[in-house]
């Protein structure tokens, strides 16, 4: 066992700026953005895993811990985005996109010197495939399967790629913004009796052949 | 439930029935379903402050086939409704069914995808008990009207279920 | 299904009326069994696949999903505050930690921060969480393992916690106390008395619950040298909370990354170097104590003013008092809204129907949760409604690594092994 190091106190906590410093000097391509207080980095696929190399073992990150890892959908199309104009005045808002995106987040963080932050993956939403980081976080099992059962995204190398909180013949993966909400509809009425939803029949909305 | 089926109704055995229904609902051990939120307050309700021993209630039996009552307490999702029912199969007869909560009622404030909208569609219930979670007093209150139920109940009405 | 391929040995399963299969069987010595969601002693609805050689334990499988409830994606139908009330219900047994990872997520974005008073009074109730939840674990664990008593005498002391959270939110589980801006209502008059009634009371019974088990022989002997997980592979497998502590790391949130308040408290980060189930029982003890500790300082400088930001454009608007029949809508603020303010009534109305708009952007805010760190990852898209949130819940990271706990053990240390993670399958299946 290696020795036990005080978390924050073995070395100070890079700021944001240097921790951005020092991905851009040994990625000078990828772009980063601090928003909020937290430092986001934009990676390529096939950068990940040399990337996610580089935090975990570089010096000056030590980047112990992958904390999380998620998924977000950004659809394809035109998008208004509701701000209600009618009360609040604000213009109408639109967004569009020619090509629908996954994001998938990684944050890692060092236990040692206290700091963290984000890696942005963009994948594309019809064929989402990424390099799993299993081989170098053991700890993104889970949170890959997830991703997987939720979004689509598969991920190349991981060693049980299965769904694992849907049951696991289910079609399709909900998370997406093109899969609905589902439940049944509610109408305030009395004495009407609401038939049981068959939540299985959204392959008809859904689409796809099967598991 | 083969015995119940054949004994005649009527004034004959309502003595007999009286007698088996009150020992049934004086010692009705409830089956250990606790899936979510709900099972906590059931085991508070199991607790000291609301006593359910009182009841004759507290030996939570895991053995479905020893248990009396399947408290359905939490929500349940569409990959444990199939577990459920296996459940309710394997318990013997006579069992009762009491869903806890409002999501085993009706599925709660989760209208989506992924919880069955009501444990009703899948096992026959006999007592509901709304809340989120309810309290053990009224946990407690549904327990109670459900015995009364039982006490009530003659044979033929449980030899149909 | 079947979980896994076989490592060597042909895979056998054997549901019922197929049982002169198992002739064939015999003489082969692995076995596969499943303790199935429907158990008395997996944490909730858990179920296990355990590869077992004799009674040892050769690999074990977690299989989830059997409470997934479709929050994160509920969330996005509803507006900021909303949310509050969704994402409580995920860490049923620490709902008070979910809600503050949530508001301080949301008020990170919307670039305000929570008044002092809303701030201290966040730190005393999820510090008695705190307590609540290892009380839980406690007696569930007692309970799993045989000490029957643990789980009246944890139980009992929870509901003088749950008294003290329902006296002051309402409700005794999943509140929604905690609201983006700060706290739904300020605490009643009496609250410091409650929480120093209370922390008279707890330390003894701490003191009771240790006399039972610290030096309990059969305690000791199930929960030593099981589960043993070193500092490194809980890095490697993300593992934090009392696990990581129990393996000797000091890191907490609480000091690493203070919130709401925390680095006015003076309190120390509970350790151990065992890195096994007794070490976690005795890290969550300690942290028991130290909850009480921060409590006390907390109390006694609790600020005043008021609870919630004062900015109208997100101020929760209702007031509420308490009347003959209970907590409801305070007649005064009916007056104003109703007679006097047409602005103040619009205003109600449009807050409470629509929400407020939070700008666009992305955070992580975490928590130390009872169970490790706790941390919410908010998308928002510039609209009242998010447009995704990701709850990272340890118990579902720890999850990964209790097959490497549980390897070598025997079956009845699997339970001891599972019982220290301490899941909550809210929070893991979401």
């Amino acid at each position: 066992m290696t020795e036990v190091t005080i978390p924050g106190l073995s070395a100070d906590p890079l700021t944001l700026e240097a921790i951005e410093r020092r991905m851009q000097d040994r990625f000078p391509t990828l772009a980063t953005h601090i928003q909020y207080g937290e430092l986001t980095i934009h990676v390529t696929p096939d950068a990940l895993i040399e990337v996610l190399t580089f935090c975990r073992d570089d010096d000056e990150l030590r980047c112990g811990m992958l904390v999380d890892l998620s998924g977000v959908h950004w659809p394809a199309g035109d998008h208004v985005i509701d701000r209600q104009p009618s009360t609040t005045g604000w213009p109408e808002y639109r967004v569009s996109r020619d090509q629908g995106v996954i994001e998938v987040l990684y944050i890692v963080r060092s236990i040692e010197r206290n700091h963290w932050f984000r890696l942005s993956l963009p994948t594309s939403d019809e064929n989402p495939r990424l390099p799993s980081a299993t081989s170098v976080y053991a700890s993104a099992d889970y949170p890959e399967r997830e991703v997987y059962d939720f979004f689509g995204v598969e991920f190349d190398g991981h060693p049980n790629l299965t769904r694992i909180l849907m049951p696991d013949d289910w079609v399709g993966h909900p998370h997406r913004k093109d899969y609905p909400l589902g439940g049944v509809n509610v109408p305030y009425e009395n004495d009407k009796f609401i038939p049981p939803p068959n939540e299985r029949d959204l392959r008809d909305i859904v689409g796809g052949e099967g598991p | 439930m083969g015995l119940e089926d054949k004994l005649p109704s009527g004034i004959l055995l309502t003595n007999l029935e009286k007698l088996v229904n009150y020992s049934r609902s004086a010692s009705l051990w409830p089956a250990t379903f606790g899936l979510a939120c709900c099972a906590i307050e059931m085991m508070a309700t199991g607790g000291p402050r609301h006593d359910m021993a009182r009841f004759g209630m507290e030996v939570f039996r895991a053995s479905p086939r020893q248990a009396d009552l399947m408290i359905v307490a939490g929500r349940v999702s569409n990959k444990m409704a199939p577990i459920l029912r296996r459940i309710y199969d394997q318990m013997s007869d006579p069992k009762w069914v009491l869903s806890m909560g409002v999501c085993a009622t009706s599925g709660g404030m989760f209208n989506n995808y992924a919880l069955v909208q009501g444990v009703d569609h899948i096992v026959p219930v006999d007592m509901y008990v709304p809340g989120c979670p309810p309290r053990p007093e009224m946990l407690m209150d549904g327990i109670l009207r459900l015995h009364a139920k039982i006490r009530n109940e003659t044979f033929a009405e449980q030899g149909a279920k | 299904m079947p979980a896994h391929t076989g490592g060597g040995f042909d895979d056998l399963f054997v549901d019922g009326a197929d049982w002169e299969s198992l002739d064939d069987a015999v003489g082969e010595s692995s076995i596969t069994i499943n303790m199935g969601p429907q158990h008395p002693s997996t944490h909730g609805v858990l179920r296990l696949i355990l590869d077992l050689e004799g009674e040892v334990v050769t690999r074990l499988t977690p299989v989830i999903g059997y409470l997934h409830t479709g929050i994160e994606k509920n969330a996005e139908y509803r507006t900021w505050v909303q949310g509050t009330t969704f994402f409580t219900r995920m860490d049923y047994l620490a709902p008070l930690f979910n809600e503050a990872a949530f508001c301080l997520g949301v008020e990170k974005l919307l670039g305000i921060e929570a008044p002092e008073r809303a701030q201290a009074v966040r730190v005393i109730l999820m510090e008695f969480n705190r307590i609540a939840s290892h009380l839980v674990w406690a007696a569930t664990g007692g309970l799993e393992l045989g000490a029957l008593t643990m789980m009246t005498m944890g139980f009992r002391e929870r509901e003088h916690i749950l008294d003290l959270f329902e006296s002051q939110s309402g409700l005794r589980m999943n509140h929604a106390y905690i609201r983006p801006g700060g706290l739904a209502q300020d605490v009643t008059d009496d609250f410091v008395e409650r929480c120093e009634a209370l922390l008279d009371l707890m330390p003894r019974k701490i003191h009771e619950y240790e006399d039972l088990l610290l030096r309990n022989p059969i305690w000791m002997e199930r929960l030593q040298n099981v589960g043993v997980i070193d500092a490194d592979t809980c890095q490697q497998m993300g593992v934090t909370g009392p696990l990581l502590r129990a393996a000797g790391v000091p890191w907490d949130l609480r000091k690493a990354q203070p919130y709401s308040g925390y680095e006015q408290y003076d309190f120390e980060v509970a350790v151990d170097h065992a890195a096994d189930s007794y070490a976690r029982f005795l890290v969550r003890f300690e942290e028991m104590r130290q909850s009480l500790k921060i409590i006390r300082q907390a109390i006694d400088t609790l600020p005043g003013g008021p609870v919630m930001v004062q900015d109208k454009q997100i101020a929760w608007p209702s007031q509420q008092s308490i009347g003959p029949d209970g907590i409801g809508n305070d007649p005064d603020y009916i007056r104003h809204i109703m007679g006097e303010s047409m602005e103040a009534l619009i205003n109600h109305f449009k807050l409470v129907t629509q929400g407020f708009p939070v700008p666009a952007g992305q955070v992580y805010s975490t928590v130390e949760s009872p169970r490790g760190e706790l941390g919410y990852a908010i998308t928002s898209n510039g609209t009242n409604k998010p447009y995704r949130v990701h709850v990272r819940e340890p118990s579902f990271v720890h999850l990964q690594s209790a097959d490497l706990m549980a390897r070598g053990h025997l079956v009845a240390d699997v339970i001891a092994v599972v019982a220290s993670i301490d899941p909550v399958m809210g929070g893991v299946d979401r």
